[in-house]
């Protein structure tokens, strides 16, 4: 069965009440996931600690993770079933890069990540 | 953000240009700033015949406000006045 490479952006919130450690624990486990599972990792970017719009899980604030990565389209429900166990990730998103979004991607990289104020 | 009228001229009036929207070919859930120029202050997506851009850009910009509601970006509703 074909299954086709894309390129990927995920984006993730974990609990901001973890200390540095635990926040490198589930990076790590993240990135784990993603390379057993024939996925490379690109790119991340990491937002750090912000303010949630809204109390997510009583939560106020989220230690923001922003990724990007080449994976099989396999790769997806096995990386979203990890990322809805994982007790420290209070939201993700993962969406699969089109051309626009690529280029959208490569020029904001040139011109410095713009990360939301 | 300021209301911009559709011109009222009829079907062949052409439309107005949204400043710094001409070229836009994808609208980040990640550039806020961006996004809360087209809600209102409950954080309400403004309707078209408000924010003056194209269709296609329209609907780039409710999923991308869908997006970063998601994400805790930007609020589902602000301003819980009373």
């Amino acid at each position: 069965m074909a299954d086709n490479r894309y390129m990927y952006e995920v984006t993730y919130i974990v609990n901001a009440v973890l200390n540095d450690d635990q926040l490198r624990g589930v990076a790590q486990r993240i990135r784990k996931t993603i390379e057993e599972n024939g996925g490379e990792v690109i790119d991340v970017d990491e937002w750090g600690n912000r303010r949630l719009a809204y109390p997510i899980k009583k939560k106020r604030n989220g230690y923001y993770v922003n990724l990007y990565m080449t994976a099989p389209g396999s790769i997806i429900p096995r990386l979203e079933r990890m990322l809805e166990i994982d007790e420290d990730v209070l939201r993700y998103i993962t969406l699969r890069m089109d051309t626009k979004m690529i280029k959208h991607y490569e020029q904001s990289k040139q011109t410095g990540a713009p990360q939301p104020a | 953000m300021e209301p911009r009228r559709k011109p009222q001229g009829g079907d062949d009036a052409p439309e107005e240009k949204v400043p710094g929207m001409e070229k836009v070919e994808y609208i980040d859930y990640k550039n806020t700033e961006l996004l809360l120029r087209f809600l209102n202050e409950q954080g309400k997506i403004l309707p078209r015949r408000i924010t003056g851009i194209t269709a296609k850009q329209q609907r780039q910009l409710t999923r991308a406000v869908k997006r970063a509601r998601h994400l805790a970006l930007i609020p589902f509703v602000s301003d819980t006045v009373r």
